[in-house]
């Protein structure tokens, strides 16, 4: 029986359930299988007894879709425990084993496992399979841009790919930080052994999983022509994929939540002795305020969604105004989820890459706690600003001052992350390893995606804007130049922690070059295309148009052929690569002291923590300089003891 | 210390001894020197040759606006650029890259250059705010003798019609130096009702009437473009307008089917004896 030390894994359950049986069978394919057939009942029932209503298919499609979402969990075993839970049982210890993927190799990454190493790598995945299919969608739009009058996709056809080309990148980026990095490496910097709720941390990967399919399905169901913003009432007019795309964003809201909760919880509740809120790593800071924000706006998607649904399937009419509903109302929610989600997607890599910039410039993150602060500004500041995104609706004209002001002031903590950054490379020594390069490439992308954000933020400015290809550019800039390549700076910095092998330095240079430059290329010649007038989502297009167009084309393809090669060196080091030493990088922050491969559980013994991870260069030789109170961390790496820490010796 | 222990000091920790140019802040100087040259002459250079020909007093705000902002922006960007090339140029190890190089210095802020960058951008951000106040207000007053013109936006057309005239017309005519009231709309989904040139757009939203003003200033054609994805044919949603004098809008009126007295009425013309 238990006693109240025995840690939680050893610990036997009061009503010891039997280990094993169905649990241990679920897999990926049950899941599928599971789903698919759930699906199909789903679409038996509702076809049989709702096709020849007003609404029929909208509803056919919308239980079809749940069904599969849940079925699909169901088979994977997402409900398991809690189901067990009502039935009067607990997880067994071999069951909590068995759900940590233990001796299971390989397999454990198809299953519902609940180490949240095995959760950040699955979702490592996931994030490159999405940007593959998003970047596949956004090749085709840039191809059928060649000429102003291609025969290449049919209008239709490239208005719904404007749309899932969109959303799925929405999805990838909201995820492609803090899926890898937060589950994976964020526990263990704060010295935790695990998520604080690993099930609802392996939860929010399967569910964003099953979200998928939904999405990719709109092409089947008639595709949604109303790009990734879905304005009403356009969008109460499409075709039942728009149900599809609405149940995936219901799922998606679901999954980000659980996850954000998940996040913030571990890091208020689990950080090791010593890790104080003020020696917290600053990525941890940006995961933890990215997921709160979220939390604030994610909800308002999955509400505008369910309204969309209702007034697709039922006839509530919430955004059609011959019937007393209104699209403003439609745009005020959507932009209310709409704009915080944008630094939900930039706050935890622009952290992510405060710490490469900090280990590679051999130097502490400058201005540590205003960087901190500004995250909290930022996150305010962005919950104010949603009717930027309206300045040309006609909506509330008396409003465009108040917005403005709240715009314009973001730009003041926003600037503070340039001046920690160049703060950090003041005086350091740059080593300028793979990571490093992406940081540089941030700096340039993220000053234009933020210069040519003012323009956008002033009313009478963004009348010639909106709604052109300026507005695609800037967000490109800020999205894919600014948060994307930080989290790829992200990526090459924490890749031999995850992998355990050493990213081929050389190939990835190879591919940053292209990057940069097609990066350039392409989104400039997008705010070409933008200053010429040429609006958002067009198919075809006047002539005047040809040159930037054919530009940002030229340069697109150069982009691909960059993250192609990136792609390579990723998946040729993680197969043949030079295993890694645990600290190759000579890092302060605890996810370096722990072996690499990282064992289950992190740490054997608990760490404790007596400074922040930042003490680069702060072993002053008595007398000359009054000493910090700061000396290296002592830690109790796990089952490492030989290990200790050589970077900062001076 | 005495104050001459102090200024010694000084002068040996902080100067260096070095004159101004061969220390880093004297070199970072001399690069955001340059990048704000380059910034400038962009600035300055580039809304010339790139935007279109800005045919309204809206449009005049546009431009104006994008260059006050670029050169605004310049000096910011160019700082940043040239402390990142600096450090490249500068404080980047060239030994071994298998090892990590010595540690700089513990650099963990510096509440002086901190507050002069919040200040800094304070001031940028009233200035913009300013700005994008004074124009903006300066838009919203209404003219006497404003000519109305209503927008209605339908799947995938525009249709402008001229109050009192009973002109409805796919195109959209305007008489120069005459300040001009759009009341948009739409009969089926939102669209973006954007004459490019005229440097102004609003959305026409079913069910409700928007507003925008404008005062076109110089004679020649524009295009009237869809700016919000609105289904199937959006690309294919434009109409072409051109600024006349008010003599010619008047002839155009009466083409269009007004009579005499209410195109010249219309048109602000003495009607011609034909």
């Amino acid at each position: 029986m238990t006693t109240d030390v025995a840690p939680r894994l050893l610990e036997d359950t009061p009503l010891g359930s039997k280990a094993g049986g169905f649990y241990q069978r679920q897999n990926f394919l049950t899941g599928l299988g599971f789903g698919i057939l759930l699906a199909f009942l789903g679409w038996l029932i509702s076809h049989a007894t709702l096709q020849g209503s007003n609404w029929g298919s909208d509803m056919v499609v919308t239980v079809t879709m749940a069904c599969w979402v849940i079925g699909f969990n169901v088979g994977m075993g997402t409900f398991n425990a809690p189901i067990r839970w009502a039935l009067g049982h607990d997880q067994s210890h071999e069951d909590e084993l068995y759900s940590a993927g233990v001796g299971q190799g390989n397999k454990r990454y198809w299953k519902f496992c609940t180490d949240h190493k095995v959760i950040g790598t699955q979702y490592l995945v996931l994030v490159f399979v999405l940007f593959g299919v998003g970047g596949a969608l956004a090749m085709m739009i840039r191809t059928q841009l060649i000429t102003p009058h291609s025969s290449f996709l049919d209008p239709n056809t490239y208005n719904s790919i404007v749309t899932i080309h969109g959303m799925v990148m929405i999805i990838a980026t909201i995820i492609m930080v803090t899926g890898p990095f937060t589950n994976f490496i964020m526990p263990i910097m704060i010295g935790a052994k695990d998520m604080a709720f690993p099930r609802l941390n392996a939860m929010s990967f399967w569910v964003v999983v099953s979200a998928v399919p939904c999405l990719l399905a709109t092409f089947f169901l008639g595709g949604v022509d109303a790009g990734w913003t879905t304005y009403a009432p356009l969008s109460v007019q499409a075709p039942p994929a728009m149900d599809a795309f609405a149940l995936t964003i219901i799922t998606f809201v679901v999954s980000v939540t659980v996850a954000g909760v998940n996040t913030i919880v571990t890091l208020i509740t689990m950080r090791a002795k010593g890790m104080t809120m003020g020696r917290l790593p600053i990525f941890t800071w940006g995961s933890m305020i990215g997921s709160a924000l979220g939390l604030y706006a994610m909800p308002a998607f999955l509400l505008v969604m369910t309204m969309m649904i209702t007034d697709r399937a039922v006839g509530t009419s919430f955004f059609v105004a011959a019937q007393g509903g209104s699209g403003w109302l439609y745009e005020n929610i959507f932009w209310i989820m709409g704009h915080p989600e944008v630094y939900v997607i930039l706050l935890p890599p622009v952290a992510a890459m405060l710490e490469v910039g900090s280990t590679f410039a051999r130097k502490p993150v400058f201005a540590y706690k205003v960087v901190v602060a500004s995250f909290v500004a930022i996150a305010a500041l962005s919950i104010m600003v949603w009717a930027h995104h309206m300045f040309t609706t006609g909506w509330a004209p008396d409003l465009a001052g108040p917005f403005m002001l709240t715009t314009e002031l973001i730009s003041i903590p926003t600037g503070i992350i340039f001046l920690s950054v160049i703060g950090t490379l003041w005086k350091g020594s740059i080593w300028t390893r793979l990571p490093m390069y992406f940081v540089y490439l941030f700096l340039w992308n993220f000053i234009i995606g933020g210069v040519t954000g003012i323009y956008l933020s002033d009313v009478p400015a963004d009348q010639f804007f909106h709604g052109d290809m300026f507005v695609t550019a800037h967000f490109h800039y800020t999205l894919l130049g600014g948060a994307m390549i930080a989290a790829t700076a992200a990526l090459c910095y924490w890749f031999p922690k995850i992998s355990g092998k050493m990213l081929n330095e050389r190939i990835g240079k190879t591919a940053f070059w292209i990057i940069a430059i097609g990066i350039q290329i392409t989104y400039i010649g997008m705010f070409w295309e933008g200053f010429q007038g040429m609006p958002r989502r067009v198919a075809y297009y006047d002539p005047i148009f040809l040159r930037s167009n054919q530009m940002a084309t030229g340069g697109a393809y150069l982009l691909m052929i960059g993250w192609v090669v990136l792609l390579y060196a990723i998946i040729h080091s993680w197969r043949n690569g030079k295993p890694a030493p645990a600290n190759p990088w000579h890092a302060k922050s605890l996810e370096w002291k722990v072996p690499t491969p990282v064992p289950l559980e992190n740490f054997l013994v608990d760490p404790v923590v007596t400074s922040d991870p930042y003490t680069y260069g702060e072993q002053v030789p008595d007398g000359q300089n009054e000493p910090r109170a700061t000396p290296e961390p002592e830690l109790v790496p796990a089952g490492s003891g030989e290990q200790s820490d050589t970077g900062g010796q001076v | 210390m005495s104050f001459e222990e102090q200024a010694d000091e000084i002068e040996h920790t902080i100067l260096d001894g070095k004159p101004f140019f061969s220390r880093p802040a004297g070199k970072i100087f001399i690069i955001w020197l340059v990048f704000t040259v380059i910034g400038l002459l962009l600035s300055f250079y580039l809304p010339h040759h790139i935007l279109p020909t800005l045919m309204a007093s809206t449009g005049t705000d546009v431009f104006r606006t994008v260059v006050v902002f670029s050169v605004l922006a310049a000096p910011v960007a160019a700082f940043v650029y040239a402390v990142a090339v600096y450090s490249l140029i500068a404080w980047r190890h060239k030994g071994n890259q298998d090892e990590p190089p010595e540690d700089g210095p513990p650099l963990r802020g510096n509440g002086p250059m901190t507050v002069l960058w919040l200040t800094v951008s304070s001031v940028l951000v009233v200035v913009l705010l300013v700005w994008g106040l004074a124009v903006w207000s300066s838009q919203q007053v209404s003219h006497p003798n404003t000519l109305q013109v209503n927008v209605t936006g339908q799947q995938w057309l525009w249709t402008f019609s001229y109050p009192g005239t009973g002109v409805e017309s796919r195109t959209l005519m305007l008489p120069v130096n005459r300040p001009v009231e759009f009341n948009v709309t739409s009969v089926d989904v939102t669209h973006g009702f954007w004459p490019v040139s005229l440097g102004t757009q609003v959305d026409a939203n079913p069910g409700e009437v928007t507003v925008i003003r404008t005062t076109p200033n110089k004679l020649g054609g524009f295009t009237v473009r869809c700016s919000q994805l609105c289904g199937l044919y959006h690309a294919f949603m434009y109409a072409s307008g051109a600024v006349v004098t008010p003599t010619q809008f008047s002839t155009w009126l009466q083409s269009q089917g007004a009579s005499a007295t209410q195109a010249s009425q219309t048109a602000q013309t003495t009607p011609t004896n034909s």
